[in-house]
């Protein structure tokens, strides 16, 4: 593997593991305060499944750098304005639409990402997603389930469905935002498409559901910065997830 | 997104705003019987099937799960009908006991006992 496959790699890695660290973590927050007890558990468990997503690529990261720093070490010690998840989830969870809306467009989104990668030349890589991808199906499914129950009925459910849409419009496709040296991943066949046509096909994907629940499509394409630029709410929810391994870094849990 | 599981049916009859039982079966391996594991509650049989699954079937303990809405379940309860006060043990598929018949039969005609097959 040469250096510019591996930098592009390492980018490609490190923003998958953060967007399913990030969003995993984001959604934990529901254990407890869910709906209802069968859905507390439901999402309680759709957030373990992608902080165990997000091990798994940090654990194939670190191997890739080989740098004697673990999972864990990339998973909590960096600086907020060093992780590289996308805006989409960068969000707060908001109130239970917002979170539907999120997981929604996440979920069908990072499908698309890991079908690009499902034949990667790089066989870690391609080994590791072929067990996220069954995962991941599941989680489609019942983000998909709660986004049209919000969509289909009247009054309270839909308005705040179209107000959670309105919010993450901007960031709706922003998994797709441009990677560093991506053309370096496409033509070592790891990824099968630049982001930006992958994005095409998200949207070619998603366009029937939100036609059928006449909503808007989310088209705005995704800005630069979408993996740099962090807000308060993220920069909030690290003070949360970093809190215990803070106080004593070098512990053995 | 291009799968014909039960999840993608709709459930007709309910207007998915009120919580209601089901019942949830399943079956450990291919080829044992379905076992009640217990219920959920959900709004309709495509929530149902989600929580059926995380509840009884995400540890891989289960490799087929069924959900039966509660409401849709037959019961009988009635001890005049399931528990009868009179001696009918000739209706069980063991029919009357044999044991002493047999221990005096072989008596009479000097046989042994046979030995237990062996399984």
């Amino acid at each position: 593997m040469n250096d510019d496959v591996r930098v592009a790699l390492d980018a490609l890695l490190l923003s998958m593991a953060d967007d399913e660290f990030v969003i995993g973590f984001s959604d934990s927050e529901w254990t407890g305060v869910a709906p209802m007890l069968e859905e507390d558990v439901a999402m309680s468990s759709l957030a373990q499944d992608e902080l165990g997503h997000a091990r798994a690529l940090y654990d194939l990261l670190a191997q890739l750098r080989d740098d004697g720093r673990d999972a864990d070490a990339i998973a909590y010690d960096r600086e907020p304005h060093e992780y590289r998840h996308c805006r989409l989830v960068d969000h707060g969870r908001g109130d239970w639409a917002r979170t539907v809306v999120r997981r929604f467009l996440y979920d069908t989104a990072d499908t698309v990402r890991l079908d690009a990668l499902a034949d990667a030349s790089y066989a870690p890589l391609a080994e590791l997603i072929g067990k996220i991808r069954r995962e991941e199906r599941y989680h489609v499914m019942h983000a998909r389930a709660w986004f049209e129950r919000l969509a289909g009925h009247d009054g309270e459910p839909r308005r705040r469905l179209e107000d959670a849409v309105r919010h993450l419009a901007q960031d709706a496709g922003t998994v797709f935002a441009d990677l560093p040296g991506e053309g370096a991943l496409v033509e070592a066949g790891i990824l099968n498409a630049p982001m930006a046509d992958l994005h095409k096909r998200w949207l070619d994907q998603v366009a029937a559901r939100f036609e059928a629940y006449s909503l808007p499509l989310p088209t705005a394409p995704p800005h630069p910065d979408a993996r740099h630029a962090h807000t308060d709410d993220f920069r909030w929810l690290w003070g949360e997830f970093t809190s215990v391994r803070r106080l004593d870094p070098v512990a053995t849990w | 997104m291009t799968d014909s599981l039960p999840l993608d049916r709709p459930s007709p009859s309910s207007d998915g705003r009120t919580l209601e039982a089901w019942e949830v079966f399943r079956q450990e391996k291919e080829g044992d019987p379905m076992r009640h594991g217990g219920s959920v509650m959900a709004p309709d049989a495509e929530l149902a099937v989600h929580y059926a699954r995380e509840l009884y079937g995400r540890r891989q303990e289960s490799v087929r799960l069924w959900v039966v809405r509660r409401a849709d379940v037959h019961e009988l309860e009635d001890p005049d009908l399931l528990q009868p006060p009179l001696d009918r043990s000739f209706k069980k598929p063991g029919g009357y006991v044999m044991r002493e018949k047999l221990a005096a039969a072989r008596e009479r005609s000097g046989q042994a006992k046979p030995k237990a097959r062996s399984k």
